[in-house]
Protein backbone atom coordinates (compact mmCIF):
# COMPACT_ATOMS: atom_id res chain seq x y z
CA UNK A 1 0.00 0.00 0.00
CA UNK A 2 3.19 2.15 0.44
CA UNK A 3 4.18 1.92 -2.58
CA UNK A 4 1.74 4.34 -4.24
CA UNK A 5 3.89 7.48 -3.74
CA UNK A 6 1.89 9.79 -6.26
CA UNK A 7 -0.23 9.94 -3.32
CA UNK A 8 -2.88 11.89 -4.92
CA UNK A 9 -6.68 10.80 -5.58
CA UNK A 10 -8.30 13.73 -7.61
CA UNK A 11 -9.97 15.17 -4.57
CA UNK A 12 -9.65 18.41 -3.20
CA UNK A 13 -12.62 17.89 -0.24
CA UNK A 14 -11.33 14.67 1.69
CA UNK A 15 -8.10 12.06 2.08
CA UNK A 16 -7.58 9.11 -0.61
CA UNK A 17 -7.64 5.73 0.21
CA UNK A 18 -3.75 6.12 1.60
CA UNK A 19 -4.94 8.68 3.85
CA UNK A 20 -7.54 6.89 5.65
CA UNK A 21 -5.65 3.52 5.72
CA UNK A 22 -3.04 6.12 7.63
CA UNK A 23 -5.13 8.03 9.93
CA UNK A 24 -6.97 4.76 11.21
CA UNK A 25 -3.30 3.35 11.73
CA UNK A 26 -2.84 6.57 13.92
CA UNK A 27 -6.34 6.15 15.41
CA UNK A 28 -5.14 2.71 17.10
CA UNK A 29 -1.65 4.14 18.05
CA UNK A 30 -3.62 6.65 19.98
CA UNK A 31 -6.57 4.12 21.49
CA UNK A 32 -3.20 2.70 22.72
CA UNK A 33 -0.75 5.03 23.76
CA UNK A 34 -2.91 7.56 24.75
CA UNK A 35 -6.55 6.23 25.38
CA UNK A 36 -8.80 7.39 28.17
CA UNK A 37 -7.63 6.95 31.75
CA UNK A 38 -9.63 4.07 33.24
CA UNK A 39 -10.05 6.08 36.30
CA UNK A 40 -11.24 9.37 34.36
CA UNK A 41 -14.12 7.05 32.43
CA UNK A 42 -15.01 5.23 35.51
CA UNK A 43 -15.35 8.91 37.06
CA UNK A 44 -17.78 10.08 34.19
CA UNK A 45 -20.07 7.10 34.35
CA UNK A 46 -20.81 7.84 37.81
CA UNK A 47 -21.18 11.11 37.04
CA UNK A 48 -24.66 10.46 36.12
CA UNK A 49 -25.61 10.20 40.33
CA UNK A 50 -24.78 14.34 40.33
CA UNK A 51 -27.55 14.91 38.24
CA UNK A 52 -30.11 16.84 40.46
CA UNK A 53 -33.69 17.41 38.70
CA UNK A 54 -34.83 19.69 41.49
CA UNK A 55 -32.06 22.00 41.49
CA UNK A 56 -32.24 25.31 39.41
CA UNK A 57 -28.77 25.71 37.68
CA UNK A 58 -27.34 28.81 38.30
CA UNK A 59 -25.38 29.72 35.14
CA UNK A 60 -21.89 31.76 35.87
CA UNK A 61 -22.06 35.35 35.03
CA UNK A 62 -18.64 36.63 35.83
CA UNK A 63 -15.35 35.05 36.00
CA UNK A 64 -12.45 36.89 37.14
CA UNK A 65 -10.26 34.71 34.98
CA UNK A 66 -12.14 36.06 31.94
CA UNK A 67 -13.68 39.04 32.57
CA UNK A 68 -11.35 41.08 34.77
CA UNK A 69 -8.23 42.57 33.26
CA UNK A 70 -4.80 41.05 34.70
CA UNK A 71 -2.98 42.89 36.87
CA UNK A 72 1.22 41.96 37.08
CA UNK A 73 2.43 41.09 40.45
CA UNK A 74 -1.14 40.13 41.69
CA UNK A 75 0.05 36.83 42.71
CA UNK A 76 -2.43 36.22 45.60
CA UNK A 77 -5.53 37.98 43.82
CA UNK A 78 -8.44 35.44 44.04
CA UNK A 79 -10.80 34.04 41.83
CA UNK A 80 -13.97 35.55 42.05
CA UNK A 81 -17.21 34.28 40.10
CA UNK A 82 -20.40 35.04 40.36
CA UNK A 83 -23.12 33.04 39.65
CA UNK A 84 -26.91 33.37 38.61
CA UNK A 85 -30.60 31.58 38.47
CA UNK A 86 -33.48 33.72 38.18
CA UNK A 87 -33.44 36.52 41.32
CA UNK A 88 -30.55 34.18 42.94
CA UNK A 89 -27.02 35.68 42.85
CA UNK A 90 -24.03 33.70 44.59
CA UNK A 91 -21.04 35.68 44.88
CA UNK A 92 -17.88 32.87 45.39
CA UNK A 93 -14.32 34.12 46.00
CA UNK A 94 -11.53 31.20 46.24
CA UNK A 95 -8.52 32.47 48.14
CA UNK A 96 -5.58 30.51 49.38
CA UNK A 97 -7.37 30.18 52.86
CA UNK A 98 -10.47 28.76 51.60
CA UNK A 99 -13.95 29.73 49.79
CA UNK A 100 -15.70 33.05 50.72
CA UNK A 101 -19.46 33.63 49.03
CA UNK A 102 -22.54 35.76 49.89
CA UNK A 103 -26.02 34.44 48.53
CA UNK A 104 -28.42 37.73 47.36
CA UNK A 105 -30.95 38.69 48.33
CA UNK A 106 -29.29 37.46 51.31
CA UNK A 107 -30.73 34.11 53.06
CA UNK A 108 -29.96 31.48 55.64
CA UNK A 109 -29.07 28.14 53.73
CA UNK A 110 -27.46 25.47 53.50
CA UNK A 111 -24.43 25.08 51.17
CA UNK A 112 -23.17 21.99 49.98
CA UNK A 113 -19.52 22.22 48.19
CA UNK A 114 -19.34 19.62 45.87
CA UNK A 115 -16.07 18.21 43.73
CA UNK A 116 -17.33 15.04 41.92
CA UNK A 117 -19.75 11.80 42.59
CA UNK A 118 -18.57 11.78 46.47
CA UNK A 119 -20.15 13.55 49.42
CA UNK A 120 -20.02 16.97 50.08
CA UNK A 121 -18.34 19.01 52.46
CA UNK A 122 -21.42 21.31 54.01
CA UNK A 123 -21.47 24.80 54.81
CA UNK A 124 -24.53 27.37 56.38
CA UNK A 125 -24.88 31.29 54.83
CA UNK A 126 -25.86 33.06 58.18
CA UNK A 127 -28.89 35.96 57.68
CA UNK A 128 -27.03 38.20 55.42
CA UNK A 129 -26.62 35.16 53.35
CA UNK A 130 -22.77 34.71 53.81
CA UNK A 131 -21.06 32.01 54.23
CA UNK A 132 -17.51 30.54 54.48
CA UNK A 133 -15.21 27.00 53.95
CA UNK A 134 -12.10 26.44 55.12
CA UNK A 135 -11.47 24.16 51.98
CA UNK A 136 -10.61 25.85 48.85
CA UNK A 137 -11.44 23.39 45.93
CA UNK A 138 -8.77 22.41 43.55
CA UNK A 139 -10.15 21.00 40.10
CA UNK A 140 -13.71 20.46 39.40
CA UNK A 141 -16.78 21.94 41.74
CA UNK A 142 -19.92 23.44 42.41
CA UNK A 143 -22.01 24.56 45.32
CA UNK A 144 -25.64 23.43 45.74
CA UNK A 145 -27.71 26.09 47.56
CA UNK A 146 -30.59 24.82 49.97
CA UNK A 147 -32.94 27.64 51.01
CA UNK A 148 -36.05 27.51 52.35
CA UNK A 149 -38.12 27.47 49.11
CA UNK A 150 -35.53 26.11 46.65
CA UNK A 151 -32.51 24.24 46.09
CA UNK A 152 -30.08 26.05 43.51
CA UNK A 153 -27.08 24.70 42.04
CA UNK A 154 -23.94 25.92 40.47
CA UNK A 155 -22.67 25.22 36.56
CA UNK A 156 -19.72 23.17 37.50
CA UNK A 157 -16.59 24.48 36.86
CA UNK A 158 -12.82 24.24 37.17
CA UNK A 159 -11.50 25.74 40.26
CA UNK B 1 -15.50 13.86 -9.93
CA UNK B 2 -13.72 11.76 -11.52
CA UNK B 3 -11.19 9.18 -10.53
CA UNK B 4 -7.46 9.03 -11.85
CA UNK B 5 -7.09 5.34 -11.67
CA UNK B 6 -9.01 2.51 -12.22
CA UNK B 7 -8.08 0.48 -8.76
CA UNK B 8 -9.23 2.90 -6.81
CA UNK B 9 -12.43 3.53 -8.05
CA UNK B 10 -14.30 0.51 -6.08
CA UNK B 11 -13.33 2.93 -2.86
CA UNK B 12 -14.78 5.70 -4.42
CA UNK B 13 -17.95 4.22 -5.35
CA UNK B 14 -18.40 3.67 -1.55
CA UNK B 15 -20.06 7.28 -0.19
CA UNK B 16 -18.09 8.48 1.66
CA UNK B 17 -19.14 9.45 5.14
CA UNK B 18 -17.40 9.63 8.15
CA UNK B 19 -17.22 6.74 10.57
CA UNK B 20 -18.71 8.44 13.50
CA UNK B 21 -21.91 9.50 11.40
CA UNK B 22 -23.32 6.14 11.69
CA UNK B 23 -22.63 5.33 15.52
CA UNK B 24 -23.71 8.53 16.09
CA UNK B 25 -26.79 8.28 15.13
CA UNK B 26 -27.63 6.68 18.17
CA UNK B 27 -26.89 9.59 20.76
CA UNK B 28 -29.84 11.10 20.34
CA UNK B 29 -31.85 8.35 21.51
CA UNK B 30 -29.36 7.31 23.94
CA UNK B 31 -29.40 11.23 25.52
CA UNK B 32 -33.18 10.80 25.39
CA UNK B 33 -32.86 7.50 27.52
CA UNK B 34 -30.79 9.08 29.77
CA UNK B 35 -32.77 11.71 30.39
CA UNK B 36 -35.39 9.52 31.49
CA UNK B 37 -32.99 8.30 34.10
CA UNK B 38 -30.94 5.37 32.11
CA UNK B 39 -28.02 5.12 34.08
CA UNK B 40 -27.16 2.14 31.01
CA UNK B 41 -27.50 4.70 28.63
CA UNK B 42 -25.44 7.62 30.19
CA UNK B 43 -22.57 4.99 30.63
CA UNK B 44 -22.97 4.23 26.45
CA UNK B 45 -22.78 7.90 25.92
CA UNK B 46 -19.75 8.17 28.15
CA UNK B 47 -18.19 5.05 26.06
CA UNK B 48 -19.04 6.74 22.84
CA UNK B 49 -18.37 10.31 23.32
CA UNK B 50 -15.71 10.26 25.87
CA UNK B 51 -12.41 9.38 23.94
CA UNK B 52 -13.86 12.37 21.76
CA UNK B 53 -13.34 14.54 25.14
CA UNK B 54 -10.40 13.21 25.62
CA UNK B 55 -8.69 13.60 22.33
CA UNK B 56 -9.83 17.66 22.42
CA UNK B 57 -8.32 17.85 25.82
CA UNK B 58 -5.08 16.05 24.20
CA UNK B 59 -5.43 18.37 21.30
CA UNK B 60 -4.99 21.41 23.56
CA UNK B 61 -1.60 20.08 25.01
CA UNK B 62 -2.45 20.68 28.76
CA UNK B 63 -0.45 18.98 32.23
CA UNK B 64 -1.74 16.01 33.16
CA UNK B 65 -3.67 17.26 35.98
CA UNK B 66 -5.25 20.10 33.93
CA UNK B 67 -6.24 17.20 31.37
CA UNK B 68 -8.14 15.28 33.72
CA UNK B 69 -9.79 18.36 35.27
CA UNK B 70 -10.93 19.26 32.31
CA UNK B 71 -12.18 16.29 31.40
CA UNK B 72 -14.38 15.96 34.56
CA UNK B 73 -15.56 19.13 34.73
CA UNK B 74 -16.89 18.50 30.80
CA UNK B 75 -19.09 15.56 32.14
CA UNK B 76 -20.25 16.97 35.37
CA UNK B 77 -22.02 19.81 33.22
CA UNK B 78 -23.23 17.66 31.04
CA UNK B 79 -25.02 16.03 34.01
CA UNK B 80 -26.44 19.46 34.62
CA UNK B 81 -27.18 20.12 30.45
CA UNK B 82 -29.08 17.10 29.60
CA UNK B 83 -32.40 17.94 30.69
CA UNK B 84 -32.27 21.30 28.60
CA UNK B 85 -30.74 20.04 25.84
CA UNK B 86 -32.34 21.02 22.63
CA UNK B 87 -30.70 18.69 19.93
CA UNK B 88 -29.99 15.26 21.57
CA UNK B 89 -28.29 13.84 18.21
CA UNK B 90 -25.56 16.98 18.84
CA UNK B 91 -24.74 16.07 22.55
CA UNK B 92 -20.75 15.60 20.82
CA UNK B 93 -20.87 19.04 19.38
CA UNK B 94 -22.24 20.37 23.04
CA UNK B 95 -19.16 18.02 24.91
CA UNK B 96 -16.24 19.10 22.14
CA UNK B 97 -16.80 22.74 22.18
CA UNK B 98 -17.30 22.77 26.23
CA UNK B 99 -14.15 20.60 26.25
CA UNK B 100 -12.24 23.46 24.37
CA UNK B 101 -13.67 26.31 26.25
CA UNK B 102 -12.06 24.56 29.43
CA UNK B 103 -9.07 23.92 27.76
CA UNK B 104 -8.47 27.55 26.42
CA UNK B 105 -9.87 28.64 30.22
CA UNK B 106 -6.72 26.62 31.66
CA UNK B 107 -4.34 28.17 29.04
CA UNK B 108 -5.67 31.64 30.27
CA UNK B 109 -5.33 30.88 34.01
CA UNK B 110 -1.53 30.02 33.03
CA UNK B 111 -0.45 32.59 30.87
CA UNK B 112 -2.17 34.98 34.03
CA UNK B 113 -0.05 33.17 36.73
CA UNK B 114 2.76 33.52 34.13
CA UNK B 115 1.82 37.20 34.44
CA UNK B 116 2.33 37.52 37.85
CA UNK B 117 5.44 35.40 37.42
CA UNK B 118 5.09 32.56 39.08
CA UNK B 119 7.87 29.90 37.48
CA UNK B 120 6.64 26.99 38.18
CA UNK B 121 3.30 27.57 36.28
CA UNK B 122 5.81 27.96 33.23
CA UNK B 123 5.45 24.04 32.90
CA UNK B 124 2.64 22.82 31.34
CA UNK B 125 4.20 19.93 29.81
CA UNK B 126 2.90 16.52 31.26
CA UNK B 127 5.09 14.97 34.10
CA UNK B 128 3.38 11.43 33.67
CA UNK B 129 5.45 8.00 32.44
CA UNK B 130 3.47 9.38 29.18
CA UNK B 131 2.78 7.35 25.97
CA UNK B 132 5.87 5.28 25.68
CA UNK B 133 5.75 3.93 29.07
CA UNK B 134 2.73 2.60 28.31
CA UNK B 135 3.73 1.40 24.81
CA UNK B 136 6.69 -0.79 26.65
CA UNK B 137 3.80 -2.41 28.68
CA UNK B 138 1.85 -3.82 26.72
CA UNK B 139 4.63 -4.14 24.01
CA UNK B 140 4.02 -8.03 22.73
CA UNK B 141 5.45 -7.26 19.39
CA UNK B 142 8.60 -5.36 19.20
CA UNK B 143 8.43 -4.21 15.35
CA UNK B 144 5.14 -3.64 15.62
CA UNK B 145 5.68 -1.63 18.88
CA UNK B 146 8.29 -0.02 16.89
CA UNK B 147 6.17 0.97 14.10
CA UNK B 148 3.58 2.61 16.25
CA UNK B 149 5.93 4.73 18.35
CA UNK B 150 7.70 6.41 15.10
CA UNK B 151 3.82 6.60 13.86
CA UNK B 152 3.44 8.78 17.30
CA UNK B 153 6.52 10.86 17.14
CA UNK B 154 6.06 11.79 13.90
CA UNK B 155 2.61 12.80 14.87
CA UNK B 156 3.62 14.38 17.41
CA UNK B 157 6.40 16.44 15.58
CA UNK B 158 3.83 17.76 13.12
CA UNK B 159 3.09 21.19 12.96
CA UNK B 160 0.49 22.77 15.63
CA UNK B 161 -2.58 23.07 14.04
CA UNK B 162 -1.99 19.76 11.99
CA UNK B 163 -1.11 17.50 15.23
CA UNK B 164 -4.31 19.43 17.18
CA UNK B 165 -6.45 18.21 14.01
CA UNK B 166 -5.39 14.77 13.71
CA UNK B 167 -5.71 14.35 17.78
CA UNK B 168 -9.39 15.28 17.52
CA UNK B 169 -10.06 13.47 14.22
CA UNK B 170 -8.37 10.18 15.37
CA UNK B 171 -10.49 10.16 18.49
CA UNK B 172 -12.21 6.36 18.34
CA UNK B 173 -15.06 6.00 17.02
CA UNK B 174 -14.09 8.55 14.63
CA UNK B 175 -15.99 12.25 15.55
CA UNK B 176 -18.37 13.80 12.92
CA UNK B 177 -17.01 17.19 10.98
CA UNK B 178 -19.27 19.05 13.05
CA UNK B 179 -17.93 17.95 16.31
CA UNK B 180 -14.84 18.44 15.20
CA UNK B 181 -15.56 21.88 13.95
CA UNK B 182 -16.67 22.19 17.78
CA UNK B 183 -13.34 21.02 19.01
CA UNK B 184 -11.66 23.47 17.26
CA UNK B 185 -13.59 26.04 16.01
CA UNK B 186 -13.17 25.99 12.57
CA UNK B 187 -15.86 25.62 9.50
CA UNK B 188 -16.81 22.61 8.57
CA UNK B 189 -15.72 23.09 4.98
CA UNK B 190 -12.21 23.66 5.65
CA UNK B 191 -11.84 20.22 7.68
CA UNK B 192 -11.56 17.98 5.09
CA UNK B 193 -9.05 19.50 2.86
CA UNK B 194 -7.01 20.09 6.11
CA UNK B 195 -7.38 16.92 7.09
CA UNK B 196 -5.82 15.80 3.94
CA UNK B 197 -3.01 18.00 3.81
CA UNK B 198 -1.80 17.06 7.08
CA UNK B 199 -2.28 13.39 6.55
CA UNK B 200 -0.20 13.69 3.41
CA UNK B 201 2.36 16.12 5.49
CA UNK B 202 2.54 12.92 7.96
CA UNK B 203 3.03 10.17 5.25
CA UNK B 204 5.78 12.06 3.97
CA UNK B 205 7.92 12.84 7.03
CA UNK B 206 7.39 8.92 7.45
CA UNK B 207 8.60 7.97 4.43
CA UNK B 208 11.42 10.29 4.62
CA UNK B 209 12.24 8.48 7.73
CA UNK B 210 11.77 5.33 6.14
CA UNK B 211 9.21 4.15 7.77
CA UNK B 212 5.70 4.28 5.78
Amino acid sequence: MSDDISGGTGFDDGPGVEEELLEEELRQAASLLDPVPPALLQTAVDAFALRDLEARVAALTFDSLVDAIPVRGAAAAPRMLTFSAGGTTLDVELTEEGLIGQVLPPSPARIEILTGPHPATTTTADDMGRFTAAVTPSGPFALRLHTTDEVVMTEWLRA
Amino acid sequence: MTTGTVPSTAYHDVPYTRGGTVERSEVGALVRSAVDGDAAAWKAIVEGLGPLVWSVVRAHRLSDADAHEVYQTVWFRFTQHLDRIREPEKAGSWLASTARHECLKVHRQARRLVLTDDPQMLDTVSEDGGPEQTLLETEDAAAQGERVRRLWQAFEELGERCRQLLRVLIASPPPSYQEVSAALDIAVGSIGPMRQRCLRRLRARLEARGTA
